[in-house]
């Protein structure tokens, strides 16, 4: 299987955690694109995609893709698992998922915890993180 | 100074210690020898970022046996969109021209590589015979930049850390161990 590029790719952020990650990367000069390629990870017989994975960023400086996640880990093992398959499936590929304990470490770390309710989601899943 | 003294409401964040002071001390030295001996006859410049590596370098330069040059820079922080504006910038520059000289990079805390990719590149442009980077963490579990780290003290755990130079808030800075840091009640 190989990756395509995604005809459509979408003029706006889904995520507001997207637009901070591109904030920060546009800071430190990364040149990054979004949502640009689709990975299948398994087809029908007759190569129709029954899966896929379109990471949500790629730096084409460093060679690499990153898929961010807001759901807490036990929420987030779909994602877990279509990041190993693709893994397995595109060894030359790299790609970085960003977990929600990641980013809420890098938002404090960058003094933006006021922000988390707005960037991560609910408080009281903030408040129960870690 | 001990973690959760209720007396010091500055310090009722802090989680529990995750480098003591001696075993800081000990790594520190076991750096300072290896540096000494990889530069010995070389006359480096020893650069730290200013300010989270303050604490370590005071103590790495003191434990090194060889003559070395320092300086320090600053450059600007990420952080809330109201207070970032652009592109990262230098603060503060260096004094030492670096054309043709040997250079080691101290750093407090290296993760995303973010950071460390920019200064690197902007210190390569100016043509050092040779450029190091020695870092007292490391989390390579959180890089996003391949970044060369030639002299690491430690990898360090997820958990958010202070002390040692490393702050929340531009507290903790001055404790002499690294501590976990609870934000909200958690250890993000």
């Amino acid at each position: 299987m190989d990756a395509v590029e995604n005809p459509n790719p979408p003029k706006a952020f889904v995520h507001p955690v997207e637009a901070e990650r591109t904030r920060l990367l546009s800071f430190y000069g990364i040149v990054w694109e979004y949502e640009l390629r689709t990975f299948p990870l398994a087809t029908d017989e007759e190569g129709n995609v029954l899966e896929a994975i379109t990471p949500d960023f790629y730096l084409p400086g460093h060679g690499l893709f990153i898929e961010l996640t807001t759901l807490r880990h036990t929420l987030a093992r779909l994602k877990h698992r279509k990041i190993r398959r693709m893994r397995q499936l595109y060894p030359d590929v790299s790609i970085k998922l960003i977990d929600r304990k990641q980013m809420i470490a890098l938002l404090v770390k960058y003094g933006m915890e006021a922000d988390l309710p707005n960037i991560i989601g609910n408080p009281a899943d903030f408040d129960a993180a870690g | 100074m001990q973690p959760g003294d209720s007396a010091r409401p500055a310090l009722t964040q802090l989680g529990p210690v995750v480098f003591g002071e001696d075993q800081i001390r000990h790594r520190v030295a076991e750096l300072a020898a290896d540096l000494s001996t990889d530069y010995i006859d070389k006359n480096p410049v020893v650069i730290g970022v200013l300010t989270g590596t303050v604490m370590f370098m005071a103590d790495l330069l003191r434990m090194l046996t060889i003559p070395v040059e320092v300086d320090f820079m600053a450059i600007s922080r990420f952080g809330p969109p109201q207070q970032t504006h652009g592109a990262v910038r230098v603060l503060k520059d260096l004094e030492i021209p670096l054309g043709g000289r040997h250079a080691v990079l101290v750093e407090d805390l290296v993760d995303t590589g973010l950071t460390l990719s920019h200064i690197l590149g902007t210190l390569q442009a100016r043509g050092p015979a040779s450029l190091r980077v020695c870092a007292l963490l490391s989390r390579p579990q959180r890089r996003l930049i391949k970044v060369p780290l030639d002299y690491v003290g430690f990898d360090a755990p997820d958990d958010f850390l202070v002390g040692y130079g490393m702050h929340y808030r531009q507290q903790y800075r001055q404790l002499p161990y690294i501590a976990a840091c609870r934000v909200n009640g958690a250890v993000p």
